[in-house]
């Protein structure tokens, strides 16, 4: 039984279990804020999950004016993949069709490290030799030709191998309309941390799944311990109130972010008290054998 | 710790090569050491002692003094630390320097920051000939690296710059950017003829319209340059406030050659 309420919400005494992966932040600006946030949105669209996407994506936060190295709207991009190889494959094909193709972009780096992944280094062929560099104040930056002018590419961007993904909070609720509000809420706290990204839709999951599945072949498959049409089964984990699930699930270029933004999760979703029909702020895991990183909520919320 | 600095007693009747006093050759010496490092140009020798008053010890920050014309290679071959000349220079001022930074109060002689590698080399008034130019035994001009030139720069500005940034806030003369290879050259005031004669993959950019632009260049007209922006915020980073803009005309050439390089005429 759940001893710990926050507002009288319940925090289960449990763990959100989370695996080490590869990241790297692009940032993207353009002649508007609007155009910057197509090309961030293209970018980093069917990326929620590397089960089949192939990395993990989202946007960061907005970059005002002053915050960029054009001096032009912006937006900063994070990427997760499990591994560099495929990190690299995912910044030169997400860049390269959704960056390179988008009115007016430039696309420069938004993480230094020793390491680092290509970005212009790679995507300046497509200029086909007409395509010319520029140093300046030690960073190269690649001028590509294009229809609507030139695309300015900086030459690398770096990466850390120290990034987390799966963080995760799993919210419980007596409606569906309540746990919606309340995750909505949730993610909106998150978005203004810096260093995570939430890459569902909204930054919402309602489909959280577990390894495998009856099926041959089906790496995933529904957590149907979670699934409140279910409750009826043994392997329920739901009180018998619960009438809708939602997760959300963090990516982040440290464990420290992900842990920081889970306490600005809870803290947001509990915030309407048990009042607004949230019963229990629980965590997705796999009894801690897979992954290394455990996120206690218990010590998150304290 | 006080910078050491030199102050130039009285004008030698020679000219002066300057090059052993960099923190590198400096490092470890004592006083009496430094003031008996020859510096004389022609037979007649002459020692750091002879010529200037010695004062002060951090060698990773050198003042020159009361300086000249005839006070040649100043900063020569500079790997880190920092030159303030407080007076004119003579030539090769920083030529072949990796790192660090020279900056000179007065006005500079031919060849400053030749073949340079990296750093900076801020001159508050005019520069000769060979800004950024090409250092004797060298086949490359300025390699990388940033110089300023408040005022006038004289012929062959940039001349085979491979890498780096050249700013000229005052006019340059004939054949600024000749046979440059890449990298960029800011002219603010203008420049002579033959502008960008033999240019390769350089970028010249022109805060007005030059008098004279080579039939070598051909005209790819208006459009915008997210470059000039980048670069624009680097030079604020740095402390300098030019305007660039981010649109530009576009003449490239020299077709003469690779045909790679550009003008930008700012708008």
């Amino acid at each position: 039984m759940p001893e710990l309420k926050l507002k009288g919400v319940n925090i289960v005494e449990t763990f959100a279990e989370a695996f080490p992966m590869v990241g790297t932040r692009v940032i993207i600006t353009a002649p508007t804020a609007e155009w910057a946030m197509i090309s961030a949105s293209t970018m980093t669209g069917f990326a929620t999950s590397v089960i089949a996407c192939g990395a993990e994506a989202g946007i960061e936060r907005i970059l005002s004016k002053k915050e960029t190295p054009d001096r032009r709207p912006g937006v900063a991009v994070l990427l997760f993949t499990m591994d560099v190889d495929k990190l690299q494959t995912q910044l030169r094909n997400r860049v390269g069709q959704c960056v390179l193709t988008s009115p007016g972009s430039a696309c420069y780096a938004g993480l230094d490290s020793k390491k680092s992944l290509k970005l212009g280094s790679s995507l300046r062929f497509f200029g086909d030799g007409w395509q010319t560099s520029k140093v300046i104040g030690g960073r190269r930056y690649w001028r590509i030709p294009v229809m609507g002018g030139e695309f300015v590419c900086e030459e690398k961007t770096g990466l850390t191998k120290n990034a987390v993904g799966g963080g995760n909070l799993l919210v419980v609720g007596k409606s569906h309309h309540a746990v919606l509000a309340a995750c909505t809420r949730a993610v909106k706290a998150m978005a203004d941390l810096p260093d995570v990204i939430t890459p569902f839709p909204g930054g919402i999951v309602r489909s959280g799944s577990k390894v495998g599945s009856k099926y041959a072949g089906q790496i995933a498959s529904t957590n149907h311990a979670y699934a409140p049409g279910l409750k009826w089964h043994a392997d329920s984990e739901l009180p018998p109130s619960a009438e809708a699930v939602l997760e959300i699930v963090i990516d982040g270029l440290s464990a420290d972010a992900i842990h920081e933004a889970m306490h600005a999760g809870i803290h947001a979703i509990a915030r309407g008290g048990s009042r607004e029909g949230i019963t229990h702020i629980t965590a997705g895991n796999y009894g801690g054998n897979l992954g290394p990183h455990h996120f206690h909520l218990k010590e998150i919320v304290g | 710790m006080s910078a050491l600095s030199f102050e130039l007693n009285n004008k030698p009747d020679q000219r002066l090569d300057l090059s052993p006093l960099v923190p590198a050759r400096l490092a470890g010496l004592n006083r009496k050491q430094v003031e008996a490092l020859p510096i004389n140009t022609t037979r007649t020798k002459l020692t750091v002692g002879d010529a200037f008053k010695v004062r002060g010890k951090d060698v990773e920050s050198l003042h020159f003094v009361g300086t000249d014309e005839r006070c040649d290679k100043i900063g020569a071959g500079l790997a880190g630390g920092e030159i303030v000349v407080e007076g004119d220079a003579g030539r090769l001022l920083g030529a072949q320097m990796k790192s660090g930074k020279i900056a000179v109060d007065g006005s500079v002689g031919v060849l400053a920051g030749a073949s340079m590698g990296g750093g900076e080399v801020a001159v508050r008034r005019d520069a000769g000939d060979q800004v950024g130019g090409v250092a004797f035994g060298e086949t490359f001009g300025m390699k990388g690296g940033f110089i300023f030139i408040g005022r006038d720069a004289g012929a062959l500005v940039g001349e085979r710059l491979r890498r780096g940034l050249i700013v000229v806030g005052g006019k340059a003369g004939d054949y600024a950017g000749g046979r440059m290879v890449a990298g960029t050259i800011l002219l603010r005031g203008g420049a002579g003829r033959y502008a960008g004669y033999g240019n390769r993959r350089g970028s010249l950019i022109f805060a007005e319209k030059p008098r004279h632009i080579l039939p070598t260049y051909a005209d790819s007209g208006v459009m915008e340059f997210d470059y000039l922006r980048l670069l624009e915020t680097w030079l604020r980073e740095q402390g300098m406030r030019i305007r660039l803009g981010g649109r530009a005309r576009r003449l490239m050439g020299d077709q003469a050659v690779l045909g790679k390089g550009e003008m930008l005429i700012l708008r």
